[in-house]
Protein backbone atom coordinates (compact mmCIF):
# COMPACT_ATOMS: atom_id res chain seq x y z
CA UNK A 1 0.00 0.00 0.00
CA UNK A 2 1.67 3.17 -0.81
CA UNK A 3 1.49 5.99 1.57
CA UNK A 4 -0.44 9.26 0.76
CA UNK A 5 2.34 11.85 1.54
CA UNK A 6 -0.05 14.75 1.51
CA UNK A 7 -2.72 12.86 3.62
CA UNK A 8 -3.25 14.85 6.47
CA UNK A 9 -2.70 11.95 9.00
CA UNK A 10 0.93 11.64 7.25
CA UNK A 11 1.15 14.86 7.33
CA UNK A 12 0.50 15.54 11.41
CA UNK A 13 2.46 12.17 12.12
CA UNK A 14 5.91 13.60 10.28
CA UNK A 15 5.66 16.92 11.87
CA UNK A 16 5.03 15.16 15.69
CA UNK A 17 8.03 12.94 14.96
CA UNK A 18 10.12 15.38 13.61
CA UNK A 19 9.55 18.21 16.67
CA UNK A 20 10.01 15.11 19.10
CA UNK A 21 13.63 14.28 17.49
CA UNK A 22 14.51 18.44 17.21
CA UNK A 23 13.05 19.01 20.35
CA UNK A 24 15.12 16.31 22.29
CA UNK A 25 18.08 16.91 20.09
CA UNK A 26 18.51 20.73 21.31
CA UNK A 27 17.29 20.08 24.69
CA UNK A 28 20.35 17.88 25.35
CA UNK A 29 22.45 19.88 23.77
CA UNK A 30 21.51 23.10 25.71
CA UNK A 31 22.06 21.25 29.22
CA UNK A 32 25.29 19.47 28.23
CA UNK A 33 27.15 22.62 27.28
CA UNK A 34 25.19 24.90 29.89
CA UNK A 35 27.74 24.68 32.53
CA UNK A 36 30.61 26.08 30.35
CA UNK A 37 28.70 28.84 28.64
CA UNK A 38 27.70 29.82 32.44
CA UNK A 39 31.13 29.91 33.19
CA UNK A 40 32.32 32.12 30.70
CA UNK A 41 29.77 34.92 31.44
CA UNK A 42 31.14 34.50 34.98
CA UNK A 43 34.32 34.67 33.89
CA UNK A 44 34.05 37.42 31.81
CA UNK A 45 32.29 39.59 34.63
CA UNK A 46 35.77 38.79 36.50
CA UNK A 47 37.88 39.83 33.66
CA UNK A 48 36.35 42.95 33.67
CA UNK A 49 36.62 43.90 37.45
CA UNK A 50 40.04 42.79 37.19
CA UNK A 51 40.28 45.31 34.18
CA UNK A 52 38.47 48.19 36.57
CA UNK A 53 41.37 47.18 39.05
CA UNK A 54 43.87 47.83 36.46
CA UNK A 55 45.34 44.28 37.57
CA UNK A 56 44.32 42.57 34.73
CA UNK A 57 47.11 39.57 35.06
CA UNK A 58 45.84 39.17 38.30
CA UNK A 59 43.42 35.97 39.38
CA UNK A 60 40.50 37.34 40.44
CA UNK A 61 39.80 35.01 43.07
CA UNK A 62 43.19 35.36 44.36
CA UNK A 63 42.88 38.87 45.41
CA UNK A 64 39.49 40.02 45.45
CA UNK A 65 36.97 40.11 48.23
CA UNK A 66 33.74 40.65 47.50
CA UNK A 67 30.33 41.80 49.74
CA UNK A 68 27.22 44.29 49.93
CA UNK A 69 26.95 47.60 50.42
CA UNK A 70 24.35 48.09 53.57
CA UNK A 71 23.08 51.29 54.86
CA UNK A 72 26.94 52.53 54.18
CA UNK A 73 28.99 49.73 55.67
CA UNK A 74 30.66 47.21 53.99
CA UNK A 75 29.43 43.45 54.86
CA UNK A 76 31.89 40.79 53.53
CA UNK A 77 30.72 37.66 51.64
CA UNK A 78 32.38 34.58 52.67
CA UNK A 79 34.07 33.53 49.57
CA UNK A 80 34.08 29.92 50.74
CA UNK A 81 30.64 29.84 50.85
CA UNK A 82 29.83 29.20 46.84
CA UNK A 83 25.89 29.93 46.94
CA UNK A 84 26.47 33.54 48.94
CA UNK A 85 29.19 34.15 45.91
CA UNK A 86 26.79 33.31 43.46
CA UNK A 87 23.93 35.53 44.41
CA UNK A 88 26.80 38.65 44.18
CA UNK A 89 27.46 37.62 40.94
CA UNK A 90 23.50 36.91 40.19
CA UNK A 91 23.26 40.67 41.12
CA UNK A 92 25.18 41.81 38.63
CA UNK A 93 23.57 39.95 36.02
CA UNK A 94 20.71 42.20 36.21
CA UNK A 95 22.48 45.44 36.24
CA UNK A 96 19.46 47.83 35.59
CA UNK A 97 17.89 45.87 38.95
CA UNK A 98 20.84 46.69 40.71
CA UNK A 99 20.73 50.42 39.89
CA UNK A 100 17.29 50.71 41.06
CA UNK A 101 17.75 49.13 44.40
CA UNK A 102 17.29 50.96 47.18
CA UNK A 103 20.48 48.67 49.62
CA UNK A 104 22.17 45.96 49.62
CA UNK A 105 24.78 47.08 46.29
CA UNK A 106 26.87 44.42 45.85
CA UNK A 107 31.21 45.62 45.78
CA UNK A 108 34.41 44.51 45.00
CA UNK A 109 37.50 44.66 47.30
CA UNK A 110 40.97 44.66 46.01
CA UNK A 111 43.48 44.29 48.35
CA UNK A 112 47.30 43.85 48.27
CA UNK A 113 49.94 45.48 49.93
CA UNK A 114 47.90 47.64 51.94
CA UNK A 115 46.34 49.31 49.13
CA UNK A 116 42.62 48.96 48.84
CA UNK A 117 40.61 49.68 45.79
CA UNK A 118 36.84 49.01 45.42
CA UNK A 119 35.03 48.10 42.39
CA UNK A 120 31.64 49.47 41.75
CA UNK A 121 29.34 48.21 39.68
CA UNK A 122 27.60 51.21 36.93
CA UNK A 123 24.83 50.40 34.51
CA UNK A 124 23.01 52.87 32.77
CA UNK A 125 21.51 54.01 28.75
CA UNK A 126 23.56 55.54 25.80
CA UNK A 127 22.54 56.86 22.91
CA UNK A 128 21.24 53.83 21.18
CA UNK A 129 20.98 51.44 24.07
CA UNK A 130 22.61 50.22 27.00
CA UNK A 131 25.69 51.20 28.22
CA UNK A 132 27.26 49.58 31.49
CA UNK A 133 30.65 49.08 32.80
CA UNK A 134 32.49 48.93 36.59
CA UNK A 135 34.37 51.74 38.41
CA UNK A 136 37.09 51.45 40.96
CA UNK A 137 37.59 53.53 43.58
CA UNK A 138 39.87 54.27 46.04
CA UNK A 139 41.30 57.11 48.53
CA UNK A 140 44.05 59.47 48.14
CA UNK A 141 45.00 62.02 50.29
CA UNK A 142 41.20 61.81 51.58
CA UNK A 143 39.42 62.19 48.07
CA UNK A 144 37.54 59.20 46.37
CA UNK A 145 39.31 59.29 42.92
CA UNK A 146 38.46 56.92 40.16
CA UNK A 147 41.50 54.25 40.04
CA UNK A 148 40.50 52.62 37.07
CA UNK A 149 37.04 52.35 34.66
CA UNK A 150 36.17 49.89 32.36
CA UNK A 151 32.65 50.91 30.20
CA UNK A 152 30.90 48.60 27.44
CA UNK A 153 27.70 49.34 25.46
CA UNK A 154 25.10 47.56 23.71
CA UNK A 155 25.09 49.63 20.49
CA UNK A 156 26.65 53.00 20.28
CA UNK A 157 28.00 54.66 17.29
CA UNK A 158 30.79 53.13 15.99
CA UNK A 159 34.02 55.49 16.25
CA UNK A 160 31.84 58.18 18.36
CA UNK A 161 30.15 56.91 21.16
CA UNK A 162 31.48 53.08 20.90
CA UNK A 163 34.66 55.16 21.88
CA UNK A 164 33.64 54.72 25.80
CA UNK A 165 34.96 51.12 25.06
CA UNK A 166 38.53 51.84 24.54
CA UNK A 167 41.10 51.91 26.55
CA UNK A 168 41.76 55.37 25.38
CA UNK A 169 38.94 57.22 26.81
CA UNK A 170 38.69 55.11 29.93
CA UNK A 171 42.48 55.70 30.40
CA UNK A 172 41.63 59.82 30.71
CA UNK A 173 39.07 58.56 33.84
CA UNK A 174 42.09 57.57 36.06
CA UNK A 175 42.91 59.86 39.21
CA UNK A 176 40.11 62.10 38.67
CA UNK A 177 38.66 63.01 42.00
CA UNK A 178 35.00 62.14 42.11
CA UNK A 179 33.66 65.14 44.63
CA UNK A 180 34.83 69.02 44.48
CA UNK A 181 35.47 71.16 47.38
CA UNK A 182 31.66 71.54 48.29
CA UNK A 183 31.48 67.82 48.55
CA UNK A 184 29.31 67.95 45.22
CA UNK A 185 29.89 64.83 43.00
CA UNK A 186 31.70 66.58 40.13
CA UNK A 187 33.15 63.58 37.63
CA UNK A 188 32.23 64.25 34.04
CA UNK A 189 32.92 63.99 30.35
CA UNK A 190 32.98 67.95 29.51
CA UNK A 191 31.98 69.61 25.90
CA UNK A 192 34.67 70.97 25.00
CA UNK A 193 37.52 69.86 27.06
CA UNK A 194 38.01 69.40 30.18
CA UNK A 195 37.86 72.44 32.57
CA UNK A 196 39.11 71.35 36.30
CA UNK A 197 40.40 68.37 37.98
CA UNK A 198 37.22 66.53 38.02
CA UNK A 199 36.33 66.41 33.92
CA UNK A 200 37.26 64.25 31.44
CA UNK A 201 36.75 65.21 27.67
CA UNK A 202 34.17 64.71 26.06
CA UNK A 203 33.99 62.25 22.61
CA UNK A 204 33.46 64.92 19.79
CA UNK A 205 30.50 63.91 18.07
CA UNK A 206 29.45 61.50 21.05
CA UNK A 207 27.91 64.23 23.06
CA UNK A 208 24.66 62.47 23.61
CA UNK A 209 26.96 58.88 24.75
CA UNK A 210 28.71 61.06 26.98
CA UNK A 211 25.71 62.58 28.45
CA UNK A 212 24.46 59.04 29.77
CA UNK A 213 28.11 58.25 30.83
CA UNK A 214 27.74 60.82 33.30
CA UNK A 215 24.30 60.16 34.23
CA UNK A 216 25.45 56.38 35.09
CA UNK A 217 28.58 57.72 37.36
CA UNK A 218 26.44 59.83 39.10
CA UNK A 219 23.13 57.52 39.87
CA UNK A 220 25.41 54.44 40.15
CA UNK A 221 28.56 56.04 42.69
CA UNK A 222 25.80 58.13 44.28
CA UNK A 223 24.48 54.66 45.82
CA UNK A 224 27.34 54.08 47.02
CA UNK A 225 27.87 57.63 48.84
CA UNK A 226 27.62 56.93 52.39
CA UNK A 227 29.89 54.11 52.51
CA UNK A 228 32.58 56.16 50.49
CA UNK A 229 31.85 59.46 52.58
CA UNK A 230 32.73 56.99 55.52
CA UNK A 231 36.09 56.01 53.73
CA UNK A 232 37.53 59.51 53.78
CA UNK A 233 36.23 60.74 57.57
CA UNK A 234 37.64 58.17 58.40
CA UNK A 235 41.20 59.21 57.03
CA UNK A 236 40.50 63.14 58.80
CA UNK A 237 39.32 61.03 62.02
CA UNK A 238 42.89 59.59 62.42
CA UNK A 239 45.41 62.91 62.52
CA UNK A 240 47.96 60.61 63.82
CA UNK A 241 48.95 59.58 60.47
CA UNK A 242 48.08 61.85 58.60
CA UNK A 243 52.05 63.00 58.37
CA UNK A 244 52.52 59.65 56.74
CA UNK A 245 52.61 59.31 53.32
CA UNK A 246 49.34 60.18 51.27
CA UNK A 247 49.53 56.26 49.91
CA UNK A 248 49.17 54.96 52.96
CA UNK A 249 46.86 57.44 54.38
CA UNK A 250 44.66 56.62 51.60
CA UNK A 251 44.60 52.92 52.57
CA UNK A 252 43.34 52.96 55.81
CA UNK A 253 40.32 50.57 56.30
CA UNK A 254 37.72 52.53 58.24
CA UNK A 255 36.41 49.65 60.30
CA UNK A 256 40.28 49.80 61.89
CA UNK A 257 39.71 53.39 62.85
CA UNK A 258 36.70 53.01 64.62
CA UNK A 259 37.76 50.48 66.62
CA UNK A 260 40.75 53.02 67.72
CA UNK B 1 26.62 17.70 -12.70
CA UNK B 2 30.84 16.95 -12.47
CA UNK B 3 31.57 17.24 -8.58
CA UNK B 4 34.03 19.05 -8.81
CA UNK B 5 32.36 21.75 -10.79
CA UNK B 6 29.76 21.40 -8.82
CA UNK B 7 31.96 22.95 -5.65
CA UNK B 8 33.96 25.17 -7.92
CA UNK B 9 31.14 27.24 -8.86
CA UNK B 10 30.12 28.55 -6.22
CA UNK B 11 33.01 29.76 -5.01
CA UNK B 12 34.10 31.77 -8.16
CA UNK B 13 31.51 32.19 -11.03
CA UNK B 14 28.56 31.84 -9.31
CA UNK B 15 29.01 33.24 -5.82
CA UNK B 16 25.95 33.24 -3.80
CA UNK B 17 26.82 36.71 -2.57
CA UNK B 18 28.26 38.92 -5.51
CA UNK B 19 26.56 36.99 -8.32
CA UNK B 20 23.19 36.03 -6.88
CA UNK B 21 23.23 39.02 -4.03
CA UNK B 22 22.15 36.65 -1.60
CA UNK B 23 22.92 37.06 2.53
CA UNK B 24 24.23 40.84 1.87
CA UNK B 25 22.34 42.01 4.84
CA UNK B 26 24.90 39.66 7.71
CA UNK B 27 27.68 40.82 4.91
CA UNK B 28 27.56 44.12 6.13
CA UNK B 29 27.08 43.44 9.76
CA UNK B 30 29.90 41.64 10.64
CA UNK B 31 32.51 42.69 8.29
CA UNK B 32 33.93 45.07 10.26
CA UNK B 33 36.70 42.77 11.96
CA UNK B 34 38.54 39.51 10.40
CA UNK B 35 38.06 37.63 13.02
CA UNK B 36 34.31 37.40 13.70
CA UNK B 37 33.91 37.38 9.85
CA UNK B 38 35.46 34.04 9.46
CA UNK B 39 33.80 32.60 11.95
CA UNK B 40 30.41 34.05 10.62
CA UNK B 41 31.39 32.21 7.13
CA UNK B 42 32.05 28.97 8.80
CA UNK B 43 29.01 29.13 10.65
CA UNK B 44 26.80 29.39 7.41
CA UNK B 45 29.54 26.77 5.59
CA UNK B 46 28.27 24.63 8.52
CA UNK B 47 24.49 24.93 8.03
CA UNK B 48 24.51 25.08 4.28
CA UNK B 49 26.28 21.97 3.91
CA UNK B 50 23.96 19.92 6.81
CA UNK B 51 20.77 21.36 5.97
CA UNK B 52 21.72 20.55 2.08
CA UNK B 53 22.62 17.28 3.32
CA UNK B 54 19.38 16.36 5.93
CA UNK B 55 16.89 17.81 3.02
CA UNK B 56 18.61 16.17 0.46
CA UNK B 57 18.49 12.43 2.81
CA UNK B 58 14.46 13.56 3.70
CA UNK B 59 13.57 14.61 0.09
CA UNK B 60 11.52 11.60 -0.42
CA UNK B 61 9.55 11.06 2.81
CA UNK B 62 8.93 15.31 3.17
CA UNK B 63 5.39 15.84 2.53
CA UNK B 64 5.15 18.69 -0.14
CA UNK B 65 2.53 21.00 1.54
CA UNK B 66 4.83 21.75 4.67
CA UNK B 67 7.87 21.56 2.88
CA UNK B 68 8.94 24.95 3.73
CA UNK B 69 8.35 24.26 7.55
CA UNK B 70 9.89 20.97 7.40
CA UNK B 71 13.29 23.22 6.19
CA UNK B 72 12.96 25.85 8.25
CA UNK B 73 12.95 23.70 11.10
CA UNK B 74 16.10 22.04 10.35
CA UNK B 75 17.91 25.18 9.23
CA UNK B 76 16.84 26.40 12.75
CA UNK B 77 18.01 23.30 14.72
CA UNK B 78 21.23 23.64 12.86
CA UNK B 79 21.32 26.98 13.63
CA UNK B 80 21.00 26.52 17.21
CA UNK B 81 23.39 24.01 17.46
CA UNK B 82 26.09 26.81 15.83
CA UNK B 83 24.97 29.35 18.46
CA UNK B 84 24.98 27.05 21.62
CA UNK B 85 28.40 26.25 20.29
CA UNK B 86 30.22 29.59 19.86
CA UNK B 87 28.74 30.57 22.92
CA UNK B 88 30.33 27.61 25.09
CA UNK B 89 33.92 27.28 23.16
CA UNK B 90 34.05 30.75 21.46
CA UNK B 91 32.35 33.44 23.86
CA UNK B 92 34.12 36.12 22.63
CA UNK B 93 33.49 35.72 19.01
CA UNK B 94 30.00 34.97 19.99
CA UNK B 95 29.30 38.28 21.51
CA UNK B 96 30.66 40.16 18.79
CA UNK B 97 28.55 38.42 16.10
CA UNK B 98 25.13 38.52 18.36
CA UNK B 99 21.98 38.49 16.66
CA UNK B 100 23.56 37.62 13.75
CA UNK B 101 24.55 34.18 14.59
CA UNK B 102 20.24 33.52 15.07
CA UNK B 103 19.85 35.49 11.64
CA UNK B 104 21.46 32.83 9.54
CA UNK B 105 18.10 31.29 9.56
CA UNK B 106 16.92 34.09 7.14
CA UNK B 107 20.00 34.21 4.89
CA UNK B 108 18.91 33.40 1.98
CA UNK B 109 21.70 31.16 0.57
CA UNK B 110 20.69 28.28 3.26
CA UNK B 111 16.88 28.26 2.06
CA UNK B 112 17.96 28.89 -1.36
CA UNK B 113 20.33 26.15 -1.65
CA UNK B 114 17.83 23.53 0.08
CA UNK B 115 15.31 24.45 -2.64
CA UNK B 116 16.84 24.72 -5.34
CA UNK B 117 19.41 22.01 -5.23
CA UNK B 118 19.14 19.44 -1.89
CA UNK B 119 15.58 18.43 -2.94
CA UNK B 120 16.89 17.25 -6.29
CA UNK B 121 19.76 15.85 -5.82
CA UNK B 122 21.79 12.82 -3.87
CA UNK B 123 23.21 13.41 -0.55
CA UNK B 124 26.71 13.58 -1.38
CA UNK B 125 26.38 16.17 -4.10
CA UNK B 126 24.03 18.27 -1.96
CA UNK B 127 26.51 18.66 0.82
CA UNK B 128 29.57 19.49 -1.45
CA UNK B 129 26.72 22.32 -2.81
CA UNK B 130 25.98 23.48 0.64
CA UNK B 131 30.09 23.54 1.36
CA UNK B 132 30.97 25.49 -1.78
CA UNK B 133 28.18 28.23 -1.50
CA UNK B 134 29.24 28.27 2.24
CA UNK B 135 32.53 28.84 1.41
CA UNK B 136 31.56 31.27 -1.46
CA UNK B 137 29.83 33.69 1.35
CA UNK B 138 32.71 33.07 3.73
CA UNK B 139 35.02 34.32 1.06
CA UNK B 140 33.61 37.74 0.31
CA UNK B 141 33.39 38.12 4.23
CA UNK B 142 36.63 37.95 4.69
CA UNK B 143 37.44 39.31 1.60
CA UNK B 144 35.43 42.68 2.88
CA UNK B 145 36.30 42.69 6.56
CA UNK B 146 39.91 42.51 5.47
CA UNK B 147 39.47 45.89 3.91
CA UNK B 148 37.46 47.15 6.74
CA UNK B 149 39.69 46.09 9.15
CA UNK B 150 42.75 47.37 7.20
CA UNK B 151 41.55 50.92 6.84
CA UNK B 152 39.18 51.28 9.92
CA UNK B 153 41.51 50.05 12.66
CA UNK B 154 45.06 49.69 10.82
CA UNK B 155 45.11 46.43 12.08
CA UNK B 156 44.37 42.46 10.78
CA UNK B 157 43.48 39.94 13.14
CA UNK B 158 44.21 42.38 15.83
CA UNK B 159 47.55 42.41 14.87
CA UNK B 160 48.68 45.85 14.26
CA UNK B 161 49.70 46.28 10.85
CA UNK B 162 49.31 50.05 8.91
CA UNK B 163 48.96 51.65 12.24
CA UNK B 164 52.13 51.86 13.06
CA UNK B 165 53.39 53.57 10.38
CA UNK B 166 51.38 56.63 11.47
CA UNK B 167 47.94 55.60 9.52
CA UNK B 168 45.64 57.59 10.55
CA UNK B 169 42.10 55.19 10.77
CA UNK B 170 39.43 55.84 8.37
CA UNK B 171 36.26 55.46 11.04
CA UNK B 172 34.51 55.77 7.90
CA UNK B 173 35.49 52.54 7.02
CA UNK B 174 33.44 50.44 10.45
CA UNK B 175 30.13 51.98 9.07
CA UNK B 176 28.04 49.80 7.21
CA UNK B 177 27.38 51.61 3.92
CA UNK B 178 31.32 51.03 3.46
CA UNK B 179 30.60 47.26 3.25
CA UNK B 180 27.79 47.63 0.58
CA UNK B 181 30.26 49.69 -1.25
CA UNK B 182 33.47 47.56 -1.08
CA UNK B 183 30.92 44.67 -2.26
CA UNK B 184 29.89 46.90 -5.18
CA UNK B 185 34.16 47.01 -6.04
CA UNK B 186 34.27 43.41 -5.90
CA UNK B 187 31.17 42.88 -8.06
CA UNK B 188 32.55 45.42 -10.52
CA UNK B 189 35.75 43.32 -10.43
CA UNK B 190 34.20 40.45 -11.09
CA UNK B 191 32.29 41.13 -13.62
CA UNK B 192 34.86 42.73 -15.20
CA UNK B 193 36.58 39.05 -15.23
CA UNK B 194 33.61 37.15 -15.99
CA UNK B 195 32.69 38.83 -18.81
CA UNK B 196 29.18 36.46 -19.38
CA UNK B 197 27.80 38.17 -16.32
CA UNK B 198 27.75 41.40 -17.92
CA UNK B 199 23.70 42.54 -18.98
CA UNK B 200 23.51 43.89 -22.30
Amino acid sequence: MAINKNSNAYIIIYTVVMVVIVGTLLAFLATSLKDKQAANVLNEKKVSIMKAFGSAEENFDDVVTMGYITDGKFAEVDKADAVAVDAVFAKLADLKGLVAAENDFPIFKYEKDGAVKYVAPMAGKGLWGDIWGYVSLNVVEGKVQISGIVMDHAGETPGLGAEIATETWQKKFEGKAIYDAEGKFAVRMQKGGAQNEHQVDAITGGTKTCDGVNAMLASSIGKYEAFLASLTTAVEAAPAEADESAEEVANVEPTKVEEE
Amino acid sequence: MKLSKNFTNPLAANNPVIVQILGICSALAVTVKLEPALVMGLSVTFVTAFSNLVMSLLRNGVPSRIRIIVQLVVIATLVIVVDQFLRAFMYDVSKQLSVYVGLIITNCIVMGRVEAFALANKPWDSFVDGIANGLGYAFILVLVAFFRELFGSGTLFGFDVIARFGYENNSLMLFPPMALIIIGCIIWVHRTINKDLQEK
